[in-house]
């Protein structure tokens, strides 16, 4: 097989589609989001089963009921997983080198039952490792207001 | 299952970085190819199911020209947005409603035609993963590479010993695209890293192609050559991806419990002679020795080094090569049932396995496997 000489070699018209949908974070999101910016974690908790959800969600699908019981929790927990990042996707989705290699953890808050995914920074990661969120109360975008994880002192 | 639907044809393009034809080109290419195999004339089908994608086609309800190609023409006609293993179920209940006897299934995309990793990122929660960027197909495989291998002791060898068996394997399948007859470890550990554990050899290449498979109701499959009977079938739906355990793929056990049900298969390990699993990177093929109950809970690196799973094995899996080498989304878990079918058949050619009478067939959809589909299939 010849890379690249397949529809290359006839006129290809480039179709940009860049729609922007307006989302609605939504109620538990939001609360997410504000519980951040006052340093806060804040998750959601089904009434019935007592599972954790964070970041927070709506429902919970082992239990098929709203979980609309709110905990604040701790800001340290445990690596689930992680990954030594040495590519990033581009915009048009190809995976372009990092100039440095970066680690990407999914961490299990203490008293939550979900991970969130973040950047581990400060240290080399393994699974089990204890870490505490880093906040950016200031962050212009709420979606930078966790910054990232660091080893636990 | 109480009633019989079997597969009675089946046809595959090559698959191709960047193929010289269009979608609808490769459509028509396989659909005739499947017509023809059956003996049938279009008019002769009763439903055509397609699976693809409007955000992979770059248009919404991305079936609608695929109209002419699919041979649907006013005709009874729909799609999943999913693997095609599921456009097969769909047509497969068709049938078991006793309406239709006779259904095509379709299964295509051009990963030439669209940024490569953009589509999985836009399956990512909207409100916050997507938009921090850091979890893609890719990376999120990964972190569920490492949960595996951490929970079973699994190592970095063993991973590239799967793409070192299926990359072997797929060099006597005339459609793989990527295929490296006499691999070894060492090949697939000094390929380019993207996230640890994945290397680039260790992940499946995104490419354009299309398959198509005409299932039967029995009554009509009495009349075809050499029809492959639907043993079982089996789904699962899990959670999102960070809300469940990434070590282990919890619906694709449920999927195969409930296949198995259906087939009368207590264990798989003896009574299947083969596998095709959808492993869109080298550690799910591990994953899923577990999950299909082909060994216990956490021996899947053991299955590996035992040999068993090698073509020349008690139990080859992936002997096509697999979704290692070749990835058409929407296309690449009906290519698994196509090449279960083929083997059970005896038409898989310098990747034959001999003897294959019951061989499983799986297909998955979403990021780190969220969904899951398992067919067990069998000859006369």
């Amino acid at each position: 097989m010849v890379q690249n000489v397949g529809q290359n070699r006839v006129p290809r018209a480039s179709i940009p589609l860049d729609p922007v949908f307006s989302w609605s974070v939504g109620n538990w999101m939001e609360q997410f989001f504000d519980g951040m910016k006052e340093g806060k974690i804040i998750a959601s908790r089904c009434p019935a089963c007592g599972r954790v959800y964070l970041p927070p969600r709506m429902i919970c699908e082992r239990c098929f009921v709203k979980a609309d019981e709110w905990v604040e929790l701790l800001d340290t927990g445990t690596v689930q997983s992680f990954t030594e990042a040495h590519v990033k996707a581009g915009k048009g989705g190809e995976l372009e080198d990092l100039e440095s290699p970066e680690i990407i953890a999914m961490v299990m808050h203490d008293g939550a039952d979900t991970c969130l995914v973040a950047r581990l920074e400060g240290g080399s990661a393994a699974v089990g490792m204890r870490v505490k969120a880093v906040l950016d109360p200031s962050a212009e975008n709420v979606l930078d207001l966790l910054s990232c994880y660091r080893p636990a002192e | 299952m109480d009633k019989e639907v079997a597969i009675i044809a089946y046809a595959q393009t090559p698959y191709e970085a960047d193929v010289e034809s269009s979608r609808e080109m490769q459509v028509l290419q396989v659909t005739r190819a499947a017509l023809a195999a059956a003996g049938l004339k279009r008019e002769e089908l009763d439903t055509v199911i397609t699976a693809n994608n409007d955000y992979l086609d770059g248009r919404t309800i991305s079936n609608m020209r695929l109209v002419e190609p699919s041979g649907a023409w006013q005709k009874n006609e729909s799609k999943v947005e999913m693997d095609g293993a599921y456009a097969a179920l769909y047509a497969l209940t068709r049938i078991l409603s006793g309406d239709h006897d006779i259904a095509m299934v379709i299964g295509e995309s051009q990963a030439s035609v669209y940024g490569g990793y953009v589509p999985g990122i836009m399956m990512l929660d909207p409100t916050f993963d997507r938009q921090r960027w850091l979890l893609n197909e890719v990376s999120a495989a990964a972190l569920q590479a490492r949960a595996y291998m951490n929970a079973c002791g699994v190592s970095e060898e063993q991973l590239a010993g799967v793409a070192v068996k299926n990359l072997d394997n797929a060099a006597k399948n005339p459609l793989a695209l990527r295929a490296m007859a006499g691999a070894d470890v060492r090949k697939v550990l000094s390929s380019r890293l993207l996230y640890s554990p994945i290397r680039e050899l260790m992940a499946s290449p995104l490419c354009d192609g299309a398959c198509a498979v005409v299932l039967a109701s029995g009554k009509a499959a009495a009349r075809a050559e050499k029809p492959v009977w639907i043993k079982g079938v089996g789904f699962s739906h899990d959670s999102y991806l960070t809300e469940r355990s990434l070590a282990e793929m919890g619906s694709l056990r449920d999927a195969a419990r409930r296949c198995y049900g259906m087939a009368g298969i207590e264990d798989p390990a003896s009574q299947l002679d083969l596998a095709e699993v959808h492993e869109c990177f080298a550690h799910e093929e591990l994953m899923a020795y577990e999950a299909l109950g082909l060994c216990a809970a956490g021996g899947g690196g053991d299955l590996l080094d035992s040999g068993a799973t090698r073509i020349d094995g008690s139990l080859p899996v992936n002997a096509s090569g697999g979704v290692l080498a070749a990835n058409v989304a929407c296309a690449a878990g009906l290519a698994r049932i196509i090449e279960a079918a083929m083997q059970i058949r005896g038409e898989a050619g310098e990747h034959q396995v001999p003897g294959v009478k019951t061989a499983l067939a799986h297909g998955q959809t979403g990021l780190c496997a969220q969904e899951n589909i398992v067919y067990v299939l069998g000859g006369e």
